[in-house]
Protein backbone atom coordinates (compact mmCIF):
# COMPACT_ATOMS: atom_id res chain seq x y z
CA UNK A 1 0.00 0.00 0.00
CA UNK A 2 1.20 3.49 -0.85
CA UNK A 3 0.03 6.82 0.54
CA UNK A 4 0.72 10.20 -1.06
CA UNK A 5 -0.68 13.56 0.02
CA UNK A 6 -1.65 16.52 -2.16
CA UNK A 7 -2.90 19.90 -1.00
CA UNK A 8 -6.06 21.37 -2.45
CA UNK A 9 -6.13 24.65 -0.55
CA UNK A 10 -6.97 23.77 3.04
CA UNK A 11 -7.95 20.26 2.11
CA UNK A 12 -5.47 17.38 2.29
CA UNK A 13 -6.16 14.82 -0.39
CA UNK A 14 -4.64 11.48 0.48
CA UNK A 15 -4.20 9.12 -2.45
CA UNK A 16 -4.20 5.55 -1.19
CA UNK A 17 -3.26 2.66 -3.44
CA UNK A 18 -3.18 -1.10 -2.89
CA UNK A 19 -4.92 -3.09 -0.18
CA UNK A 20 -5.71 -1.87 3.31
CA UNK A 21 -5.37 -4.81 5.64
CA UNK A 22 -3.85 -5.81 8.97
CA UNK A 23 -0.34 -5.34 7.57
CA UNK A 24 -0.90 -1.94 5.99
CA UNK A 25 -3.69 -0.35 8.06
CA UNK A 26 -1.33 0.92 10.81
CA UNK A 27 0.70 2.82 8.19
CA UNK A 28 -2.43 4.37 6.76
CA UNK A 29 -3.73 5.29 10.21
CA UNK A 30 -0.38 6.89 11.06
CA UNK A 31 -0.29 8.86 7.79
CA UNK A 32 -3.83 10.14 8.20
CA UNK A 33 -3.39 10.93 11.87
CA UNK A 34 -0.17 12.77 11.02
CA UNK A 35 -2.09 15.05 8.68
CA UNK A 36 -4.64 15.82 11.39
CA UNK A 37 -1.93 16.47 13.97
CA UNK A 38 -0.30 18.93 11.54
CA UNK A 39 -3.57 20.85 11.38
CA UNK A 40 -5.08 19.32 8.23
CA UNK A 41 -8.34 18.29 9.80
CA UNK A 42 -10.22 18.35 6.48
CA UNK A 43 -9.22 15.18 4.72
CA UNK A 44 -10.26 13.46 1.53
CA UNK A 45 -9.08 9.93 0.85
CA UNK A 46 -8.90 9.18 -2.85
CA UNK A 47 -9.81 5.49 -2.97
CA UNK A 48 -9.69 5.08 -6.73
CA UNK A 49 -6.62 2.85 -6.41
CA UNK A 50 -7.72 0.88 -3.32
CA UNK A 51 -8.37 -2.71 -4.30
CA UNK A 52 -9.55 -4.07 -0.97
CA UNK A 53 -10.08 -3.23 2.66
CA UNK A 54 -10.34 -5.74 5.48
CA UNK A 55 -11.73 -5.24 8.98
CA UNK A 56 -8.39 -3.82 10.11
CA UNK A 57 -8.59 -1.24 7.32
CA UNK A 58 -12.11 -0.29 8.35
CA UNK A 59 -10.98 0.26 11.92
CA UNK A 60 -8.24 2.59 10.65
CA UNK A 61 -10.82 4.58 8.67
CA UNK A 62 -13.10 4.83 11.68
CA UNK A 63 -10.23 6.03 13.88
CA UNK A 64 -9.40 8.72 11.34
CA UNK A 65 -13.03 9.79 11.07
CA UNK A 66 -13.30 10.16 14.85
CA UNK A 67 -10.02 12.02 15.15
CA UNK A 68 -10.79 14.44 12.30
CA UNK A 69 -14.19 15.28 13.72
CA UNK A 70 -12.79 15.61 17.23
CA UNK A 71 -10.52 18.32 15.85
CA UNK A 72 -13.37 20.12 14.14
CA UNK A 73 -12.80 18.71 10.65
CA UNK A 74 -14.03 15.74 8.66
CA UNK A 75 -12.78 12.74 6.73
CA UNK A 76 -14.44 12.03 3.38
CA UNK A 77 -13.97 9.40 0.73
CA UNK A 78 -13.80 9.77 -3.03
CA UNK A 79 -13.87 7.44 -6.03
CA UNK A 80 -14.46 4.24 -4.09
CA UNK A 81 -14.37 1.14 -6.30
CA UNK A 82 -17.50 -1.04 -6.36
CA UNK A 83 -15.91 -3.99 -4.52
CA UNK A 84 -14.61 -1.78 -1.72
CA UNK A 85 -17.89 0.12 -1.65
CA UNK A 86 -19.75 -3.15 -0.96
CA UNK A 87 -17.56 -3.77 2.08
CA UNK A 88 -18.07 -0.19 3.29
CA UNK A 89 -21.80 -0.44 2.76
CA UNK A 90 -22.14 -3.80 4.50
CA UNK A 91 -20.16 -2.59 7.48
CA UNK A 92 -22.25 0.55 7.90
CA UNK A 93 -19.55 3.04 6.89
CA UNK A 94 -21.57 4.55 4.07
CA UNK A 95 -24.10 5.74 6.62
CA UNK A 96 -21.61 7.45 8.94
CA UNK A 97 -19.19 9.12 6.54
CA UNK A 98 -19.61 11.14 3.38
CA UNK A 99 -18.42 9.76 0.07
CA UNK A 100 -18.28 11.23 -3.42
CA UNK A 101 -17.85 9.90 -6.96
CA UNK A 102 -14.62 11.84 -7.46
CA UNK A 103 -11.98 13.85 -5.62
CA UNK A 104 -13.18 17.18 -6.99
CA UNK A 105 -16.67 16.60 -5.59
CA UNK A 106 -15.27 15.60 -2.23
CA UNK A 107 -12.99 18.65 -2.06
CA UNK A 108 -15.79 20.99 -3.12
CA UNK A 109 -18.12 19.50 -0.51
CA UNK A 110 -16.06 21.18 2.21
CA UNK A 111 -16.99 24.58 0.78
CA UNK A 112 -20.67 24.05 1.50
CA UNK B 1 -7.32 -30.18 13.35
CA UNK B 2 -4.87 -28.01 11.46
CA UNK B 3 -1.31 -27.29 12.53
CA UNK B 4 -2.30 -23.75 13.58
CA UNK B 5 -4.95 -25.08 15.96
CA UNK B 6 -2.60 -27.73 17.37
CA UNK B 7 0.06 -25.13 18.05
CA UNK B 8 -2.04 -22.29 19.44
CA UNK B 9 -5.02 -24.10 20.88
CA UNK B 10 -7.34 -21.75 18.99
CA UNK B 11 -8.98 -22.20 15.59
CA UNK B 12 -6.76 -20.84 12.83
CA UNK B 13 -9.24 -20.27 10.03
CA UNK B 14 -13.00 -20.11 10.53
CA UNK B 15 -15.39 -20.16 7.60
CA UNK B 16 -18.76 -18.54 8.25
CA UNK B 17 -21.42 -19.20 5.64
CA UNK B 18 -24.30 -16.78 5.97
CA UNK B 19 -27.90 -17.10 4.82
CA UNK B 20 -28.58 -17.05 1.10
CA UNK B 21 -30.29 -20.25 -0.07
CA UNK B 22 -28.57 -21.69 -3.17
CA UNK B 23 -26.09 -18.80 -3.29
CA UNK B 24 -24.46 -20.35 -0.23
CA UNK B 25 -23.15 -23.07 -2.56
CA UNK B 26 -20.43 -20.52 -3.38
CA UNK B 27 -18.84 -21.90 -0.20
CA UNK B 28 -18.03 -25.09 -2.12
CA UNK B 29 -15.84 -23.03 -4.46
CA UNK B 30 -14.32 -21.13 -1.55
CA UNK B 31 -13.47 -24.39 0.22
CA UNK B 32 -11.92 -25.87 -2.93
CA UNK B 33 -9.61 -22.88 -3.39
CA UNK B 34 -8.53 -23.06 0.26
CA UNK B 35 -7.92 -26.79 -0.01
CA UNK B 36 -5.87 -26.41 -3.21
CA UNK B 37 -3.81 -23.74 -1.44
CA UNK B 38 -3.19 -26.08 1.48
CA UNK B 39 -5.16 -23.92 3.90
CA UNK B 40 -7.22 -25.96 6.33
CA UNK B 41 -10.46 -24.76 7.87
CA UNK B 42 -10.63 -25.28 11.63
CA UNK B 43 -14.17 -24.14 12.29
CA UNK B 44 -17.39 -23.92 10.28
CA UNK B 45 -20.46 -21.85 11.07
CA UNK B 46 -23.64 -21.91 9.02
CA UNK B 47 -26.89 -20.01 9.04
CA UNK B 48 -30.03 -20.89 7.11
CA UNK B 49 -28.99 -22.04 3.60
CA UNK B 50 -25.39 -21.70 4.73
CA UNK B 51 -25.91 -24.44 7.29
CA UNK B 52 -26.56 -27.02 4.55
CA UNK B 53 -23.19 -26.36 2.94
CA UNK B 54 -21.26 -25.84 6.16
CA UNK B 55 -22.49 -29.28 7.27
CA UNK B 56 -21.36 -30.93 4.03
CA UNK B 57 -17.91 -29.35 4.35
CA UNK B 58 -17.73 -30.23 8.05
CA UNK B 59 -18.45 -33.84 7.17
CA UNK B 60 -15.45 -33.78 4.85
CA UNK B 61 -17.14 -34.17 1.47
CA UNK B 62 -15.17 -33.04 -1.57
CA UNK B 63 -16.51 -30.38 -3.95
CA UNK B 64 -17.97 -32.84 -6.45
CA UNK B 65 -19.85 -34.73 -3.74
CA UNK B 66 -21.11 -31.48 -2.19
CA UNK B 67 -22.48 -30.48 -5.58
CA UNK B 68 -24.16 -33.85 -6.07
CA UNK B 69 -25.72 -33.81 -2.59
CA UNK B 70 -26.95 -30.24 -3.09
CA UNK B 71 -28.90 -31.41 -6.12
CA UNK B 72 -30.42 -34.17 -3.99
CA UNK B 73 -31.58 -31.69 -1.34
CA UNK B 74 -32.29 -28.22 -2.58
CA UNK B 75 -34.51 -28.15 -5.65
CA UNK B 76 -37.70 -26.24 -6.36
CA UNK B 77 -39.77 -29.41 -5.76
CA UNK B 78 -39.43 -28.92 -2.02
CA UNK B 79 -41.70 -25.87 -2.22
CA UNK B 80 -44.22 -27.15 -4.76
CA UNK B 81 -46.69 -28.81 -2.39
CA UNK B 82 -48.73 -26.44 -0.27
CA UNK B 83 -49.82 -27.52 3.17
CA UNK B 84 -53.61 -27.41 2.75
CA UNK B 85 -54.31 -27.66 6.46
CA UNK B 86 -51.96 -24.74 7.08
CA UNK B 87 -53.79 -22.68 4.48
CA UNK B 88 -57.11 -23.44 6.17
CA UNK B 89 -55.61 -22.53 9.53
CA UNK B 90 -54.52 -19.19 8.10
CA UNK B 91 -57.94 -18.48 6.59
CA UNK B 92 -59.97 -19.64 9.59
CA UNK B 93 -57.60 -19.67 12.55
CA UNK B 94 -60.15 -20.28 15.29
CA UNK B 95 -61.97 -23.03 13.45
CA UNK B 96 -58.86 -24.96 12.38
CA UNK B 97 -56.62 -24.08 15.30
CA UNK B 98 -53.77 -21.82 14.18
CA UNK B 99 -50.53 -22.15 16.16
CA UNK B 100 -46.85 -21.17 16.02
CA UNK B 101 -45.89 -24.29 14.12
CA UNK B 102 -47.08 -22.87 10.80
CA UNK B 103 -45.76 -22.70 7.25
CA UNK B 104 -47.46 -22.54 3.85
CA UNK B 105 -45.45 -25.35 2.33
CA UNK B 106 -45.67 -29.02 3.17
CA UNK B 107 -42.23 -29.66 4.65
CA UNK B 108 -42.31 -33.45 4.30
CA UNK B 109 -40.05 -33.52 1.23
CA UNK B 110 -37.35 -31.12 2.48
CA UNK B 111 -37.27 -32.83 5.87
CA UNK B 112 -36.99 -36.27 4.24
CA UNK B 113 -34.20 -35.06 1.97
CA UNK B 114 -32.21 -33.70 4.89
CA UNK B 115 -32.63 -37.00 6.70
CA UNK B 116 -31.49 -38.86 3.61
CA UNK B 117 -28.37 -36.77 3.07
CA UNK B 118 -27.31 -36.24 6.70
CA UNK B 119 -28.82 -39.45 8.08
CA UNK B 120 -28.55 -39.84 11.83
CA UNK B 121 -25.18 -38.14 11.95
CA UNK B 122 -24.62 -35.67 14.73
CA UNK B 123 -22.29 -32.73 15.33
CA UNK B 124 -19.96 -35.21 17.01
CA UNK B 125 -19.52 -36.98 13.64
CA UNK B 126 -18.14 -33.96 11.78
CA UNK B 127 -14.47 -33.79 10.90
CA UNK B 128 -14.35 -30.05 11.48
CA UNK B 129 -16.03 -28.37 14.48
CA UNK B 130 -19.32 -26.97 13.26
CA UNK B 131 -22.11 -24.74 14.58
CA UNK B 132 -25.53 -23.89 13.20
CA UNK B 133 -27.43 -20.70 13.98
CA UNK B 134 -31.21 -20.57 14.34
CA UNK B 135 -33.63 -18.22 16.10
CA UNK B 136 -35.92 -19.01 19.01
CA UNK B 137 -39.38 -18.28 17.65
CA UNK B 138 -40.80 -17.56 21.09
CA UNK B 139 -38.36 -14.88 22.21
CA UNK B 140 -36.16 -14.06 19.18
CA UNK B 141 -32.95 -15.21 20.83
CA UNK B 142 -30.13 -16.40 18.66
CA UNK B 143 -29.59 -20.11 19.25
CA UNK B 144 -26.27 -21.74 18.41
CA UNK B 145 -26.70 -25.46 17.85
CA UNK B 146 -23.55 -27.50 18.38
CA UNK B 147 -24.87 -30.90 19.34
CA UNK B 148 -27.58 -33.30 18.32
CA UNK B 149 -28.62 -34.44 14.86
CA UNK B 150 -27.36 -32.39 11.92
CA UNK B 151 -30.61 -32.88 10.00
CA UNK B 152 -32.65 -31.33 12.82
CA UNK B 153 -30.31 -28.38 13.26
CA UNK B 154 -30.28 -27.62 9.54
CA UNK B 155 -34.04 -28.05 9.24
CA UNK B 156 -34.48 -25.53 12.08
CA UNK B 157 -32.01 -23.07 10.56
CA UNK B 158 -33.80 -23.08 7.17
CA UNK B 159 -37.32 -22.72 8.59
CA UNK B 160 -37.95 -19.84 6.19
CA UNK B 161 -40.70 -17.62 7.63
CA UNK B 162 -44.11 -18.30 6.06
CA UNK B 163 -42.64 -21.11 3.92
CA UNK B 164 -41.51 -23.90 6.25
CA UNK B 165 -42.91 -24.27 9.74
CA UNK B 166 -40.55 -23.67 12.66
CA UNK B 167 -38.78 -26.80 13.93
CA UNK B 168 -38.53 -28.00 17.49
CA UNK B 169 -35.03 -28.83 18.78
CA UNK B 170 -34.33 -29.56 22.42
CA UNK B 171 -37.68 -28.21 23.57
CA UNK B 172 -37.29 -24.88 21.72
CA UNK B 173 -39.30 -23.94 18.67
CA UNK B 174 -36.71 -22.63 16.20
CA UNK B 175 -37.04 -20.59 13.03
CA UNK B 176 -34.69 -19.46 10.26
CA UNK B 177 -31.38 -18.27 11.67
CA UNK B 178 -31.38 -15.25 9.36
CA UNK B 179 -34.00 -13.67 11.63
CA UNK B 180 -31.42 -13.57 14.42
CA UNK B 181 -28.12 -13.14 12.58
CA UNK B 182 -27.84 -13.67 8.80
CA UNK B 183 -24.03 -13.89 8.89
CA UNK B 184 -23.08 -15.07 12.38
CA UNK B 185 -19.41 -14.13 12.54
CA UNK B 186 -19.80 -13.68 16.29
CA UNK B 187 -19.82 -17.46 16.74
CA UNK B 188 -16.34 -17.59 15.20
CA UNK B 189 -15.26 -14.61 17.32
CA UNK B 190 -16.55 -16.39 20.43
CA UNK B 191 -14.50 -19.46 19.48
CA UNK B 192 -11.46 -17.16 19.23
CA UNK B 193 -10.62 -17.87 15.59
CA UNK B 194 -7.47 -16.16 14.33
CA UNK B 195 -8.82 -15.43 10.86
CA UNK B 196 -12.48 -15.36 9.94
CA UNK B 197 -13.60 -15.75 6.35
CA UNK B 198 -17.22 -14.71 6.06
CA UNK B 199 -19.44 -15.36 3.06
CA UNK B 200 -22.54 -13.19 3.09
CA UNK B 201 -25.40 -12.40 0.76
CA UNK B 202 -28.17 -9.90 0.51
CA UNK B 203 -31.58 -11.47 0.25
CA UNK B 204 -33.03 -10.49 -3.17
CA UNK B 205 -35.97 -8.10 -3.06
CA UNK B 206 -39.24 -9.01 -4.76
CA UNK B 207 -39.49 -7.80 -8.35
CA UNK B 208 -43.21 -7.16 -7.98
CA UNK B 209 -45.27 -7.06 -4.84
CA UNK B 210 -48.55 -8.31 -6.20
CA UNK B 211 -49.73 -10.67 -3.48
CA UNK B 212 -49.86 -10.82 0.32
CA UNK B 213 -47.23 -13.55 0.23
CA UNK B 214 -44.80 -11.42 -1.75
CA UNK B 215 -45.57 -8.53 0.57
CA UNK B 216 -44.68 -10.70 3.57
CA UNK B 217 -41.46 -11.88 1.88
CA UNK B 218 -40.51 -8.30 1.13
CA UNK B 219 -40.97 -7.31 4.77
CA UNK B 220 -38.75 -10.19 5.89
CA UNK B 221 -36.14 -9.30 3.26
CA UNK B 222 -36.00 -5.65 4.30
CA UNK B 223 -35.50 -6.67 7.92
CA UNK B 224 -32.93 -9.41 7.38
CA UNK B 225 -30.84 -7.33 4.96
CA UNK B 226 -30.71 -4.49 7.46
CA UNK B 227 -29.95 -6.95 10.25
CA UNK B 228 -27.05 -8.31 8.19
CA UNK B 229 -25.53 -4.83 7.97
CA UNK B 230 -26.17 -3.89 11.58
CA UNK B 231 -24.68 -7.09 12.98
CA UNK B 232 -21.73 -7.09 10.63
CA UNK B 233 -20.96 -3.43 11.38
CA UNK B 234 -20.79 -4.17 15.09
CA UNK B 235 -18.84 -7.42 14.84
CA UNK B 236 -16.40 -5.95 12.35
CA UNK B 237 -15.41 -3.25 14.80
CA UNK B 238 -15.57 -5.46 17.88
CA UNK B 239 -13.26 -8.12 16.47
CA UNK B 240 -9.59 -7.66 17.27
CA UNK B 241 -8.26 -9.96 14.58
CA UNK B 242 -8.92 -10.28 10.85
CA UNK B 243 -12.38 -10.60 9.42
CA UNK B 244 -12.28 -11.06 5.67
CA UNK B 245 -15.44 -10.76 3.64
CA UNK B 246 -15.88 -13.07 0.69
CA UNK B 247 -18.53 -11.52 -1.54
CA UNK B 248 -19.12 -13.52 -4.72
CA UNK B 249 -20.44 -11.54 -7.68
CA UNK B 250 -23.04 -13.44 -9.69
CA UNK B 251 -24.19 -12.77 -13.22
CA UNK B 252 -27.80 -11.72 -13.02
CA UNK B 253 -30.25 -12.48 -10.27
CA UNK B 254 -29.91 -15.79 -8.44
CA UNK B 255 -33.17 -17.03 -7.01
CA UNK B 256 -33.47 -19.27 -3.96
CA UNK B 257 -33.78 -22.51 -5.92
CA UNK B 258 -31.68 -21.75 -9.02
CA UNK B 259 -30.02 -25.13 -8.71
CA UNK B 260 -29.36 -25.12 -12.46
CA UNK B 261 -26.86 -22.33 -11.85
CA UNK B 262 -24.89 -24.33 -9.32
CA UNK B 263 -21.68 -24.51 -11.42
CA UNK B 264 -21.77 -20.73 -11.91
CA UNK B 265 -22.37 -20.12 -8.20
CA UNK B 266 -19.50 -22.41 -7.18
CA UNK B 267 -17.17 -20.84 -9.77
CA UNK B 268 -17.97 -17.34 -8.50
CA UNK B 269 -17.32 -18.47 -4.94
CA UNK B 270 -13.93 -19.79 -6.04
CA UNK B 271 -13.16 -16.57 -7.87
CA UNK B 272 -14.05 -14.41 -4.85
CA UNK B 273 -11.82 -16.57 -2.64
CA UNK B 274 -8.95 -16.45 -5.13
CA UNK B 275 -9.04 -12.66 -4.97
CA UNK B 276 -8.44 -12.77 -1.21
CA UNK B 277 -6.06 -15.72 -1.22
CA UNK B 278 -2.74 -13.84 -1.38
CA UNK B 279 -3.75 -11.79 1.64
CA UNK B 280 -5.03 -14.81 3.60
CA UNK B 281 -1.73 -16.58 2.91
CA UNK B 282 0.16 -13.50 4.04
CA UNK B 283 -1.61 -13.15 7.38
CA UNK B 284 -1.42 -16.87 8.07
CA UNK B 285 2.31 -16.78 7.37
CA UNK B 286 2.70 -13.77 9.68
CA UNK B 287 0.83 -15.61 12.43
CA UNK B 288 2.95 -18.77 12.04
Amino acid sequence: MDVTVERHGEIAVVLVSGSIDANTAPDLATALSGQIQQGSTRLVADFSAVAYTSSAGLRALLGTLKEARLHGGDFRLAAVRPGVFRVLELSGFTSILKYFPDVQGAVESFAG
Amino acid sequence: MTEATRRTGRPGVALVIGAGAIKCAAAIGVSKVLEDAGIGVDLLVGCSGGSMFAALLALGYDAATCEKLTLQMWTAEVTRRHDRKAMLRALMPKLFGFNASWGMIDDTLITDRFRKVYGDRTFADTKIPFHVVAADFENGEKVVLSEGKLADAIRASIAIPFVFKPWRVGGRLLIDGSLADPMPVDVAIRENASVILAIGFDNPYQRRINSPVRFAFQVTTVMTNNLLRANYAFHNLAYHSELILILPEFEGRVNAFDTGRLPHIIERGARAMEEQLPYVKQILAAAA
